[in-house]
């Protein structure tokens, strides 16, 4: 969809655009061409001639109103701010229980865990050298260690994100604990954060952990179990993150994105499903770079995009289908390790341009999140930078309000354009998922992340402390990294152990077959089998293990 | 072994009495039709009937860096662990004639060491690289279905020395089309039209037991056997060399004689066929 | 003999071993060395030292990059002291990524060459790849 300029009647407006144009050539000599991170030109001036609010209605909306561009909801901040949810997750269960603790009294709403790297690999805590855990994450292999990690939570009050990729163990856990408590399925809500396969097999090896039909079969699984049982958890969290992290250009990762989640919406219609139900529950989740205008154009495109291709495409006939709901974290790659103090000015630009881009939820990075887990200090500063954002900078008073400028309209409109083009080369390889298995989508982000690195090599692209502006870092000491205490960690692994001693085997084995069962079968839901699994005592990594034999570990290209 | 040399002449003298146990099998295909995969499942299948293993994986170098990144092994990766199993990656460095030569020194030397199975691999998308498998005992050509209506880059050559043919990803939906093409232009061979076409789904080891079988039916075990086969192998090599010698001897000769041959084979006063019998005087 | 006359090229294992899984670093890295004429094989995430060694060993490589993110460079000397038992010694290795730095000398002194932040150059890179390639060349050839 283009949007053509419109013939202006201005009196004068030509006479005087031509000045402009005179004036700025003589005075700048010789310009230099600007493109955006996406490839788009940005030129210097914007004018009624690039937008002059034509197609108000088809195009922009009000919010609330199809297309959504300026805004899914009515309100938007000025009724209901955007929700914080910070990323936590450090050490044992009882170190995250501490943090979580202290986030909630601070007035949270929301929380989110992070497992450890060792969860991410498939494996529990007494499979590797110790002092590999709980640095970027919180070791949870059990129910047991969930209920420690969340006492004095109150489940069903709060929303809780759990960036789990399959088997979704730690849902499984939580789901345990709620049992345990009294508190019904029905009132759990939050986000199965790291549901979505296919980006990780393309863009973050580390978060994969099945084969890829494996990971099909499953994900339709869980969809499924969630809708009878957990009825207001999403999930399915589509994740431009990854894809973004990994080189990928804004307008590209918008593009996969929206081909993933119209992948995954066919696959629960093949399964059976509702459209209106199945995209009542899908939200997405992105990373937003530095590149201010391009992330907020990005966004708006994205709704835009993405309410027509849920209306005409996939067919939904609820309004509520047509929503993009999204979570954004502040792109950790863009970040640096010189002179971190400078993070924090980062972070703040990033997260505006979430705001203006009309996030739902938000995670910022604290300052010194490239070196090593945040620190009490770092990230308190990461959530004053949002309440500073809202409160003095009064971002949310008005709705969209970089809605008009003739310049982000424009670039609006051509993110939009190059966005389809993306979703056209996906669909000409036949949908996102044959696209991932023959390594069509990696080639194009190895290419662009090469593209953007050469940028920084040459200097084209400037960054702060690294390629302009260094000092020398050795002047300025920096604190020793804060580590879990190992000790600590040695004694939760050895309880661990303990404790598998300490269960019913048999238990065990029969919640194992069960699951071997469950997966080998047509029709039995494996999700059901892994949550009896959790009730039963079995860990994360023998859960892992079991769906790795029966469904395959397949193994992302490594170069496409 | 790799580089080839003298002492690598001398080497490999020493050990070839030491050659000829093992069985060499070639997979090659055009790119992304799943062949590491496949390899990998198929080293399962020999693994698990307690046979050792060695492969060679073959990926072409940058013509204009001469570097090369060499990710075949990555797919294998099950099997990293298993003192069973050995693999070598093998960039082609832009001399493909000399890679053949190279393969089959490093073919023997897995062989000398007492591997039963060595496999090697290739993208079978140039002259030469069809010229390594063709070392081998038995050659397997790997496909996949294509969302195109022609079966993907086969080209004739490749077709012609093929012992098995193998469609992957059989779970796509045009594979069985993929496989009667390809069964309809086996008939068009001149010899040997015992070629079963396989279908198999290497990521869910589909099919993978009949690679094993069909293969193992095609190497032929006897002693005599293994010497026919042997033989073959050198004769293929020599024939090779050979080719490769004649032209560079015709390609750099100087001297009058072959120039005045050249012009006169260009001015059209001699005929091609005579022109290439007098060369081969002159230079040999 | 310089490493760009080497021949065969240097061969390089790119690798990542402990728990982290972010390899753009690497992936990146692995084109540089391949447009700089070299032989990469390159491993995903997750190697254990074990598999690294046995990687070595049957590759015959030159040098070893490691993509190191959180605590992975902890393990790092770990892996060098099976190199060396393997009879691995002359192998350069140099260990890529974010390293705390207080713990930087600790990786030198256990024989790391260097260490790579981000920010650094293409060129920085590459030529002590290749420096590291002909030192282990010569090591190696002394031997024979």
């Amino acid at each position: 969809m283009t949007y053509e300029a419109v013939q202006l009647s201005l009196p004068g407006f030509d006479q005087a655009d031509r000045q402009w144009g005179y004036d700025y050539s003589r005075q700048m000599g010789k310009d230099r061409v600007v493109k955006n991170r996406s490839g788009i030109e940005i030129r210097p001036l914007y004018t009624p001639r690039d937008w002059a609010g034509e197609r108000y209605l088809e195009g922009l909306g009000f919010p609330g109103q199809y297309p959504f561009t300026r805004g899914i909801y009515a309100t938007m901040y000025r009724g209901r701010t955007w929700t914080q949810r910070q990323l936590i997750g450090l050490g044992t269960p009882e170190d995250y229980n501490q943090r979580v603790r202290r986030i909630l009294d601070a007035g949270a709403t929301a929380i989110s865990l992070i497992p450890c790297n060792s969860g991410f690999r498939g494996i529990d805590c007494d499979e590797v050298d110790p002092v590999l855990l709980g640095t970027c994450g919180t070791v949870v292999n059990t129910t047991e260690h969930m209920d420690t990690a969340l006492a004095g939570v109150p489940l069903g009050a709060i929303s809780t994100a759990m960036n789990d990729p399959s088997p979704f163990t730690l849902l499984a856990f939580t789901l345990g604990v709620a049992k345990r408590r009294g508190v019904p399925w029905t009132s759990i809500t939050g986000t199965s954060n790291q549901s979505d396969y296919l980006s990780h097999f393309i863009a973050n090896h580390m978060f994969y952990r099945l084969s890829l039909p494996g990971s099909r079969r499953v994900l339709l699984d869980h969809i499924e179990f969630c809708r009878k049982n957990v009825p207001n958890w999403n999930p399915v969290s589509i994740v431009g993150q990854h894809m973004q992290q990994a080189g990928a250009t804004p307008a590209e990762t918008m593009g996969f994105t929206l081909s993933t989640a119209m992948q995954y919406a066919q696959d629960c219609v093949e399964r059976g499903m509702d459209i209106d139900f199945v995209l009542r529950r899908f939200t997405f989740f992105f990373d937003i770079s530095i590149s201010f205008f391009e992330e907020v154009a990005k966004f708006r495109a994205g709704r835009r995009i993405w309410a027509r291709l849920a209306r005409e495409r996939l067919g939904a006939k609820n309004p509520a289908s047509w929503r993009f709901k999204f979570h954004a974290q502040t792109s950790g790659v863009d970040l640096t390790e010189q002179q971190p103090l400078n993070n924090i000015a980062r972070v703040a630009v990033q997260a505006m341009a979430g705001i203006m881009g009309g996030l739902q939820s938000m995670h910022t990075d604290a300052y010194d999140e490239a070196i090593a887990t945040p620190t009490e200090e770092t990230a308190r500063i990461a959530i004053a930078t949002q309440n500073i954002l809202r409160e003095e900078a009064h971002l949310c008073d008005v709705i969209d309000p970089l809605g008009g400028s003739y310049f982000v309209e424009t670039l609006t409109n051509q993110m939009e354009a190059e966005i389809e083009e993306v979703i056209a080369k996906i669909d000409d390889a036949g949908g996102m998922y044959k696209a991932a298995d023959a390594g069509l989508v990696q080639t194009m982000i190895g290419q662009s992340a090469l593209a953007f690195q050469e940028q920084i090599e040459s200097g084209d692209q400037k960054v702060i402390g690294v390629n302009c502006y260094q000092i020398d870092e050795s002047a300025h000491r920096r604190k020793p990294t804060e580590r879990p205490d190992i000790e600590r960690m040695q004694e939760h692994v050895a309880r661990f152990k303990a404790y598998k001693d300490g269960r019913s085997q048999a238990d065990v084995d029969r919640a194992l077959h069960a699951l071997a069962r469950a997966s080998n079968s047509q029709h039995e839901n494996i999700y059901e089998r892994v949550v009896l699994a959790a009730e039963s005592g079995v860990t994360h990594g023998e859960i892992v293990r079991c769906l790795r034999k029966e469904l395959g570990f397949g193994h992302p290209l490594a170069l496409a | 072994m790799e580089c080839g040399g003298p002492s690598a002449e001398i080497l490999h003298r020493r050990i070839t009495p030491l050659t000829g146990r093992a069985a060499i099998i070639g997979f090659t295909g055009p790119p992304g039709v799943g062949k590491s995969t496949l390899i990998d499942a198929y080293i399962g299948a020999l693994r698990a009937r307690g046979h050792t293993v060695a492969v060679a994986a073959v990926d072409p170098s940058s013509p204009i860096s001469g570097g090369a990144i060499l990710g075949d092994r990555v797919r294998m990766q099950r099997h990293t662990g298993d003192p069973g199993v050995f693999i070598r990656s093998v960039a082609s460095r832009g001399h493909l004639g000399g890679l053949s030569e190279s393969i089959h020194r490093i073919v023997d030397v897995m062989d000398a060491a007492g591997r039963d199975f060595v496999i090697v691999e290739t993208v079978g998308t140039g002259q030469s690289e069809i010229e390594i498998v063709e070392i081998a005992d038995v050659c397997v050509v790997v496909n996949a279905p294509n969302s195109g209506d022609d079966v993907q880059a086969i080209k004739a050559g490749v077709l012609e020395i093929a012992d098995v043919l193998v469609v992957n990803k059989a779970d796509l939906p045009l594979a069985d089309r993929t496989a009667k093409q390809l069964s309809s232009m086996l008939k068009l061979r001149r010899e040997n039209q015992d070629v079963p076409v396989i279908e198999t789904v290497a990521t869910q080891e589909t099919g993978i037991d009949s690679l094993r079988s069909a293969i193992e039916s095609r190497i032929g075990r006897s002693a005599d056997e293994k010497v026919q086969r042997r033989a073959r192998r050198m004769r293929r090599l020599i024939a090779q060399r050979a080719g490769r010698m004649v032209r560079d001897l015709v390609l750099h000769s100087a001297g009058e004689e072959m120039d005045a041959l050249v012009q006169a084979a260009s001015a059209g006063e001699v005929d091609l066929a005579a022109a290439v019998r007098r060369a081969l005087k002159t230079v040999l | 003999m310089t490493a760009r006359t080497l021949f065969p090229p240097p061969r390089v294992l790119v690798t990542k071993i402990g728990l982290d899984g972010h390899d753009r670093g690497s992936r990146i890295v692995a084109a540089y060395l391949r447009d700089a004429g070299m032989e990469v094989i390159y491993t995903p995430p997750w190697q254990t030292i074990s598999h690294v060694v046995k990687l070595a060993l049957e590759e015959d490589v030159d040098v070893i990059g490691v993509s190191s993110l959180a605590t992975d460079h902890l393990i790092v000397p770990g892996l060098l002291t099976e190199l060396r038992k393997a009879g691995l010694g002359h192998i350069g290795l140099l260990v890529g990524g974010i390293v705390p730095e207080d713990e930087r000398a600790a990786l030198l002194h256990a024989g790391v060459s260097a260490i790579f932040g981000p920010g650094s150059s293409r060129e920085q890179i590459v030529d002590h790849v290749a420096a590291l390639a002909a030192k282990a060349r010569e090591v190696l050839n002394s031997h024979l």
